[in-house]
């Protein structure tokens, strides 16, 4: 299926000793497809093959793919649970003792209960994250909702994912990521990628993207940065961080004034035209050019490249969606494709860049507060009565939608949660404020934390419980195309380590909640009853077999029965998931980022990935070849900055906003905005750039502003800084 | 059919993937045995990979007293043999572009093989597999011969491996450049 022109039939070296497990890489939303080499005297994990006949990836990895099974056999694992008796060392590695599996359960199960008969159902939460299978992500939802009983749970997406979800469904009425499958890309004319460092995002992309422009077509890239991506560009649009929404409705009235629209699309299939259109007139280049620091011949050459190709993607990923607008700029760019009417077609639609490997999966099928299986909503009775029918309880006992991800840990620091149960995600690294983050998980009465290493948010935690990673486990992801594909074990758990779905099995049966619980002996009886909890919603996975998934490379959601081959390009016959049929055209009032810069903080902070990492680094920092390639976190400044500051390359300096600080080593490169400093993400303690982020939350996706604030910098005094 | 590795040095984003495969070979005894550069650091982001050209009359065995760099039948250009290397380093001094290194604790010169343990049976090098942006590319001649023609400019501005390199090589590679020849579709 999906065969194209850069696959070739290849076969792999088989080593003598070895079997090659066929999987995809642990890390983002590409999920790469790898073999992983098991030696079958040990039995286990002991390097990589490529995977050649992936159709996506043909056999290609990032250097975070070809190095991804080094964390299974990792000297950092957990083996066995530990317990922490001394809560004053919370926010420390110490004091943690190995226990048994039976001394963790009991006492998570006795300080549970505790806390429920005390405070109420709604004292514990659950945060999640969606670096795991759909069955993880699925059981995770009904664990919170049936085991708990909480309407506290929310996940990581919040920090990732969640302004695409809300942009998505504004727009479309529907929430996938991806309108075509990612074997298009190179067949489109003209590529119109914001906010994406793709080659270090994203990297396997970029065979297909190079093909553009290798065929005459035009990449135009929008970032304050020039990335490796934009740096070949055809047309790279500079922006200043925090102001793609003046930028995309600029550019939707270029195409507008230019006559490049197609008005029987437009009357057609899509609402809200009019209105748009009266709201971005007054983004004249000029206009547009002050508020985003974008030259006007820039904008207007932008919009004649977009509006004049045949056929065109727009794509975006976190630099437009973690904003306190994210869900406005995603549907702010979202028009171009709507008023051109280039979607619902093979080679044209719209795209996000997913950033987890889950990303997509992972919310649809209820760890977003008010989310259900299959993307259902938890305040429609209807919707509420499907899954309970499949859980086995009432509607009555369904809670309430709780809040998103960040207001949970402001509820952590009110007292009004009191417990936590986190699992696959380190917000003590990846939220923002991080001073206010990591003194809520102190307040906690009680912390579990689930991981396969000891992350810096399980440094806060109780129990810390041994999980296994995504190669010792099996079960369905949803790629960064809404492609369901299947992740197989390579090699049975280390130590003592379980997958989180048995975890919560056996959780649920300590507490009571056996009867909904102990018929998943499996992951394949999660996986089958998490597909039936799915049939009849938007993101029906009912169809999506696991011999399916295998047979056709993938399964494209929706994927309603047996019969169903899936669907790899939406809204061909034009219909889009509003309840007329139609798509919105949104009009979009620009609003500035939270934080604008001012006298005293004059610069802006922008914050990102850089290749050799994923997420918070609690994976890849382990990783010897990742570690040496970036072993630390730096501050990127143009070189006039940095001479008006006089601070030379690889000083270290004092990086400061109202909210924190942090010290860095500068980087010095042409590449980048003079008015724009950057700092990756990934590292934890005192060296997080959470530390300084800022938590303005965006009204519809709850998704913090981590790409502009407000920061200075200070040459730091001291004679020698370690 | 014989295929060679190709370098389209334009589409280089500088993930040093290929180097992290490069410890995945088989014979490579975890130790990556190429090099990617920053081309200018402190002005942009280009990147370039640096790999053994696999020289048809190679300057390090050329210059090895001890005859331990061997040539295999397909042209690669073999890492010094354990048995016959003496350690005297004069193959690092040789070759033209840096590429032999040294193992002082084993006192062995290694380098690329071009993954020899695969490519004698056709199947691609780890760089040239794994490469996400086909910098690196495992290509039969005529496909090495449609990307000259595809790239090339009537104005004598385009390049390929010959003259900037030392000799005739079994790897081609395309100078950043590729770009300049391409009629644009619109």
């Amino acid at each position: 299926m999906q065969r194209d022109k850069f696959f070739k039939e290849i076969e792999n070296l088989n080593h003598p000793n070895e079997k090659l497990i066929k999987t995809h890489c642990s890390y983002c939303g590409m999920q790469c497809g790898m073999n992983l080499r098991v030696n079958t005297q040990t039995n286990k994990i002991i390097g990589v093959e490529p995977r050649y006949d992936w159709p996506v990836t043909v056999g290609k990895m990032c250097p975070k793919g070809v190095t991804a099974y080094q964390q299974t056999n990792h000297k950092d694992r957990l083996l066995k649970p530990l317990i922490r008796d001394d809560a004053s060392l919370k926010g420390t590695a110490e004091g943690f003792r190995e226990a048994s599996w039976e001394e963790a359960y009991d006492l998570i199960a006795k300080k549970f209960k505790e806390l429920q008969n005390e405070y109420g159902k709604d004292s514990l939460s659950v945060f999640s994250g969606v670096s795991m299978t759909n069955e993880k992500c699925y059981l995770t939802g009904k664990f919170a909702r049936v085991a708990l009983g909480t309407r506290y749970i929310d996940y990581n997406g919040r920090f990732c994912m969640s302004s695409a979800a809300g942009g998505f469904l504004r727009s479309f009425g529907v929430d996938r990521g991806s309108t075509l499958p990612w074997t298009d890309i190179h067949e489109t004319d003209c590529l119109f990628i914001a906010g994406s460092n793709t080659a270090e995002c994203h990297p396997t992309s970029m065979f297909r993207i190079w093909n553009v422009q290798e065929r005459g077509g035009y990449i135009i890239v929008v970032d304050p940065r020039e990335t490796p991506i934009a740096r070949r560009a055809d047309l790279h649009l500079d922006l200043k961080p925090g102001t793609d929404l003046a930028l995309a409705n600029g550019i939707v009235n270029q195409l507008i004034e230019m006559g490049y629209i197609d008005e029987e699309f437009i009357n057609k299939h899509t609402n809200g035209f009019e209105e748009t259109k009266e709201l971005v007139k007054e983004f004249t280049p000029d206009y547009t050019s002050m508020l985003t620091g974008v030259a006007p011949e820039k904008i207007i050459r932008a919009a004649e490249i977009y509006g004049k190709a045949p056929n065109a993607v727009v794509m975006f990923a976190r630099g437009v969606e973690q904003q306190h607008k994210g869900v406005d700029n995603v549907s702010a760019y979202t028009n171009m494709a709507l008023v051109t009417g280039k979607i619902g077609r093979p080679k044209a639609g719209v795209a996000t860049f997913t950033g987890q490997g889950n990303g997509q999966g992972g919310r649809e099928h209820g760890q977003k507060s008010d989310l259900l299986p299959g993307y259902r909503k938890i305040t429609n009775p209807k919707h509420v009565e499907e899954v309970c029918s499949v859980w086995g309880i009432t509607p009555e006992e369904m809670p309430q939608p709780g809040v998103s991800a960040y207001e949970m840990i402001e509820l952590m620091e009110q007292k009004t949660i009191r417990g936590l149960y986190l699992l696959c995600s380190n917000p003590a690294v990846s939220a923002p404020n991080q001073n206010f983050v990591r003194k809520a998980f102190k307040t906690l009465d009680f912390m579990v934390c689930s991981d396969f290493y000891l992350s810096e948010s399980a440094e806060f935690a109780d129990v810390v419980l041994p999980a296994v990673t995504w190669s010792e486990d099996e079960g369905t992801v949803t790629n960064i195309e809404g492609r369901i594909i299947k992740i197989n074990k390579a090699q049975e758990p280390v130590g003592e380590s379980k997958p989180d779905w048995q975890i919560q099995v056996e959780l649920a049966e300590r507490l009571g909640k056996g009867k909904y619980f102990s018929h998943l002996k499996t992951a394949r009886d999660v996986a089958d009853e998490f597909r039936l909890a799915t049939k009849g919603g938007y993101a029906d996975y009912y169809g999506a077999t696991w011999d399916k998934i295998d047979k056709q490379d993938g399964v494209f959601w929706p994927c309603k029965n047996e019969n169903d081959e899936g669907t790899p390009h939406m809204f061909l016959d034009k219909k889009f998931y509003h309840p007329d049929g139609k798509a919105k055209i949104c009009a979009l009032p620009y609003r500035p980022p939270a934080e604008e810069p001012c006298e005293k903080y004059p610069l802006r902070l922008t914050t990102g990935r850089v290749v050799y990492h994923y997420l918070s680094g609690n994976q890849t920092r382990r990783i010897p070849f990742l570690h040496d390639m970036c072993p630390e976190p730096f501050v990127e400044i143009h070189p006039e900055t940095a001479s008006k500051y006089n601070m030379e390359h690889e000083e270290k300096v004092r990086l400061f906003t109202r909210r924190g600080e942090a010290i860095y080593k500068v980087k010095i490169t042409e590449a980048i905005r003079k008015d724009t400093v950057f700092v990756p993400y990934h590292f934890g303690h005192e060296e997080s750039i959470n530390l300084l982020t800022i938590a303005a939350l965006d009204p519809i996706s709850r998704m913090p502003e981590f790409k502009a604030c407000a920061a200075q910098l200070e040459k730091v005094e001291l004679k020698k800084v370690q | 059919m014989k295929k060679r590795l190709y370098l389209e040095l334009e589409n280089c984003i500088g993930c040093r993937s290929c180097l992290a495969a490069c410890t995945q070979c088989g014979g490579h005894e975890e130790r990556n045995r190429n090099y990617v550069y920053d081309v200018n650091p402190l002005v942009n982001r280009q990147t370039m990979p640096l790999m053994c050209l696999h020289c048809e009359n190679p300057a390090c065995a050329r210059s090895c007293p001890a005859q331990a760099i061997q040539i295999h039948e397909t042209g690669a250009v073999l890492s010094a043999l354990v048995e016959k290397c003496i350690g005297c380093q004069n193959c690092t001094i040789a070759c033209p572009y840096g590429i032999p290194k040294f193992d002082q604790e084993q006192n062995l010169m290694y380098k690329c093989d071009l993954c020899i343990d695969r490519t004698k049976d056709g199947i691609p090098p780890m760089c040239a597999s794994v490469c996400p942006s086909n910098t690196l590319q495992w290509l039969t001649d005529e496909e090495i011969e449609n990307k000259k023609k595809q790239f090339n400019l009537d104005n004598g501005k385009w390049v390929t491996s010959m003259p900037y390199l030392e000799g005739e090589t079994n790897v081609k590679v395309n100078l950043p450049g590729i770009l300049q020849g391409i009629t644009k579709l619109f």
